[in-house]
């Protein structure tokens, strides 16, 4: 299959991230040696927090998956996955990681000196039924680590009132002393108000770099998103906002001086669902006929600020909203925020990702196509793909796909 | 051979759409729901008919233009249904959350077809006092709910729409128990109609139903147990065709782990300090189902269900692309073989037909187990 490649990166903060991935895996893998239990759970919640305010060690097999897909391991997990039985119309998310804990992890092997065996696995109740199935397959897996089963229903972002929020409220008390029971470590309050200070300093960074996005041309596109990796993993800490914070200078810098993506940006293109983590480079593709990716549906989920005087209802009200934003339990809610970000972004297209490895995203792309041509008339094309499989892709499918595409929106310009 | 005394399930499944647009035209408000876990004696007990969408086993063409192919054929033909306006009767849909897919066709239900009410009730994962606490609160979201399209809500009536529907499920469950003794006279056809009836049929008219066919039971011969005994794991099922062929080609259907049997009726009803503590405590308490539980938890329970039918394999039949069963199936299986349980899996896509390959592989594993 042809690719693309490695996405270009143009800002000089995002080549640097591939040492702050290095430290961060090193950091998993000395934590069991240092003392620090190592706890794996789902990205996108409050227990990030509470983690590094209790000096635990927090790993994200979601955010392997990437991982895995950049050193090019994928094809290999999937094929133990498929040989235990497992059916390829799963999430690739899934069958990545089931892969790699039974076949490359058991073997010693893998990138970044792998991941660490978890003390401690945090299996949620909430979010997609993948990301739960993952979780139960990680308890099975690995038997004597001590298993933490939270609890957060999904309930639509603009259904959320006070009684979720208690219940929400109870489920991070219940984490935080189950951590105590299993880790003997305690929650030190004021080190908790340092740690969401941090990550809501970290959240106001990430609004304000994407804000520069919106400057004509913008500073840089979705092929450098993998910064996210610090809202990811890093959230709570200072290595984040230094991070960030180095970000958003050069991105400022950019924005000031009109330093764009391209020589000539002639056409602003957004970009929905989670992007194929095999052939990031395909977000550039429409580069050399002027077209930029601007903005993403993904990135949104890292704008959720924190309230620092109530440091565990705003964790709460964190793991309450943040699935529910970026997927098919609030249709209308991301509707609005798509709509908003292409008003906002000078958005003259959107690619809309058919991601076959994502039902809960994907569930709902045509209202938004609908909405984007009648109240913005911004045309949209649809490209069938996999953020995982890519064997789900074709290139050449979108290669034709693209072009009309652009063809076309080049014409309307 | 259609057996004569379930004709009047037949005839309700077959004509559905007369029978509900004919109940609808007396003024009653008609609510949809996917999954079993909706809560519908609450949503009986204040005076609206729930039914449960169906649309497995029929092409899909309008519903391609709103949702992705790799959606799992049964919501994706009761979309189709939907928009082809057969559910023109319905007030809306209600669901308990229990798959990613259901809950995106709520919601793109109610973008492109419309209705009064729609909703997708989050529901805990954990038994605890505070999860209880939390769903009560959520029925009681969901009674305003239906307020507002005209339901009433008293505690008296959810008691009795509880005892209606604990009475059914008993009764199915005494049918299930007359099956694993071979005493049932009815093919796996012929019970999956009975059980289809059920999902369409107002409550207090299925269980008249449910007595007068027990009731001819009496004076019917006993079926013969013949053919090889087997269980059927899985998502929905709605093509009485699939169990027909099981049982044509040597087979005997004695015990299911479907959301369209078991799963639907054990226990069949809860307790608690007054009516929606027994409404939460049943829900809390069912049969495993995959999208809410693990792998391993659901295990014991099929075992126990292996041992009491004397079944000698499990057949596992999935809508294609469902999340929940494919993620549990590699474990089941696995670990049903290694206490000596072959099974089948087979996806069901959505051609109305049922092909040959189905038959083969069914005619292949009766080999194996006999």
């Amino acid at each position: 299959m042809e690719k693309s490649g490695k996405s270009k990166k143009r800002l000089t903060t995002a080549k640097e991230l591939s040492r702050i991935i290095i430290e961060y895996y090193q950091e998993c893998n000395q934590a069991r040696g240092m003392g620090k239990p190592v706890g794996w759970m789902p990205p996108m919640n409050g227990g990030i927090e509470i983690f590094y305010a209790m000096d635990l060690q927090p790993v994200f097999p979601e955010n392997w998956s990437p991982i895995c897909a950049a050193f090019g391991l994928t094809p290999e997990n999937f094929r133990v996955t498929e040989e235990m039985g497992y059916s390829r119309d799963l999430c690739g998310y899934l069958r990545n990681i089931n892969g790699y804990v039974y076949g490359l992890m058991k073997n010693g092997g893998g990138p970044l000196g792998g991941l660490p065996e978890p003390d401690l696995i945090i299996s949620p109740g909430a979010g997609c039924i993948p990301v739960m199935k993952i979780f139960h397959i990680m308890e099975e897996r690995f038997p004597d680590a001590k298993v933490f089963r939270a609890d957060l229903p999904q309930v639509a972002v603009e259904d959320i009132r006070e009684d979720h929020l208690r219940y929400a409220v109870s489920e991070i008390n219940r984490l935080i002393e189950f951590l105590t029971e299993a880790t003997g470590r305690t929650l030190d309050r004021d080190r908790l108000a340092e740690v969401v200070m941090l990550s809501d300093r970290a959240c106001a960074l990430w609004d304000e770099i994407m804000a520069y996005r919106k400057s004509i041309p913008t500073p840089f596109s979705a092929a450098e998103i993998g910064i996210m990796f610090v809202m990811v993993t890093r959230q709570g800490t200072q290595t984040a906002v230094d991070y960030l914070t180095r970000v958003r200078d050069e991105v400022r810098e950019r924005a000031l001086s009109k330093i764009g993506v391209i020589e000539n940006e002639k056409v602003r293109l957004f970009w929905d669902n989670i992007p194929p983590w095999y052939n990031m480079g395909l977000l550039n593709y429409f580069e050399t006929m002027g077209g930029v990716m601007v903005a993403e549906t993904y990135s949104a989920a890292w704008s959720l600020r924190l309230d620092v005087k109530n440091p565990i209802e705003t964790l709460a009200m964190k793991s309450l909203m943040s699935y529910p934003m970026v997927s098919c339990v609030s249709i209308k809610k991301r509707k609005e925020m798509v709509l908003k970000a292409c008003r906002e972004y000078h958005i003259d297209g959107a690619i809309l990702h058919s991601n076959k490895s994502c039902h809960p995203i994907t569930l709902g792309q045509m209202d938004i196509k609908r909405a984007l041509e009648k109240d913005l008339g911004i045309p949209s094309l649809v490209i069938d793909g996999d953020h995982m499989d890519e064997r789900n892709f074709s290139m050449a499918q979108f290669q034709t796909r693209a072009d009309a595409f652009m063809e076309m929106l080049l014409q309307k310009k | 051979m259609r057996s004569k005394m379930v004709e009047p399930f037949v005839e309700i499944v077959r004509n559905e759409q007369a029978y509900l647009t004919e109940i609808a035209s007396r003024g009653k408000a008609i609510i949809g729901y996917f999954c079993t876990y909706t809560p519908l004696e609450l949503i009986h007990s204040m005076g609206i008919v729930p039914v449960r969408l169906t649309g497995s086993s029929r092409q899909t063409d309008k519903a391609y233009s709103l949702v992705p192919s790799f959606i799992c054929p049964y919501v994706r033909g009761a979309l189709e249904k939907g928009l082809g306006g057969e559910y023109n009767f319905l007030s809306g849909i209600i669901q308990g959350y229990t798959c990613d897919a259901a809950c995106g066709i709520v919601n793109i239900w109610e973008e492109n077809i419309g209705g009064k009410l729609f909703y997708s009730m989050p529901l805990p994962y954990n038994k605890s006092a505070a999860s209880g606490e939390f769903m009560r609160a959520r029925m009681m979201d969901l009674v305003k709910m239906l307020e507002s399209i005209g339901g009433d809500f008293q505690e008296g009536k959810l008691r009795s729409s509880l005892e209606l529907y604990g009475e059914i499920r008993q009764a199915m469950l005494d049918m299930y128990t007359m099956r694993y003794r071979g005493s049932l006279p009815l093919s796996a056809g012929d019970f999956l109609y009975v059980v289809l009836a059920g999902f369409i049929t107002p409550p207090a008219d299925y269980l008249a139903m449910l007595k007068t066919l027990v009731s001819t039971f009496t004076t019917t011969a006993t079926r013969k147990p013949d053919g090889v005994p087997i269980l059927v794991s899985g998502s929905i099922i709605e093509n009485t065709r699939l169990f027909e062929i099981v049982e044509d080609r040597g087979g005997r259907i004695v015990a299911d782990d479907l959301c369209t049997g078991y799963r639907n009726f054990s226990p069949p009803s809860g307790s608690g300090k007054d009516a929606v503590d027994a409404l939460i405590d049943r829900y809390m308490n069912r049969f495993p189902c995959p999208s809410r539980s693990r792998v391993l938890e659901r295990l014991p329970h099929l075992a126990d269900l292996i041992q009491a039918s004397g079944a000698k394999g499990v057949l596992f039949l999935f809508q294609k692309f469902c999340t929940p069963h494919l993620a549990d199936h590699p474990v089941l299986a696995r670990e049903l073989n290694a206490k000596g349980i072959p099974s089948l899996a087979i996806e069901i896509a959505e051609s109305p037909d049922v092909d040959g390959q189905f038959m083969t592989r069914i005619e292949s594993f009766l080999e194996i187990l006999k």
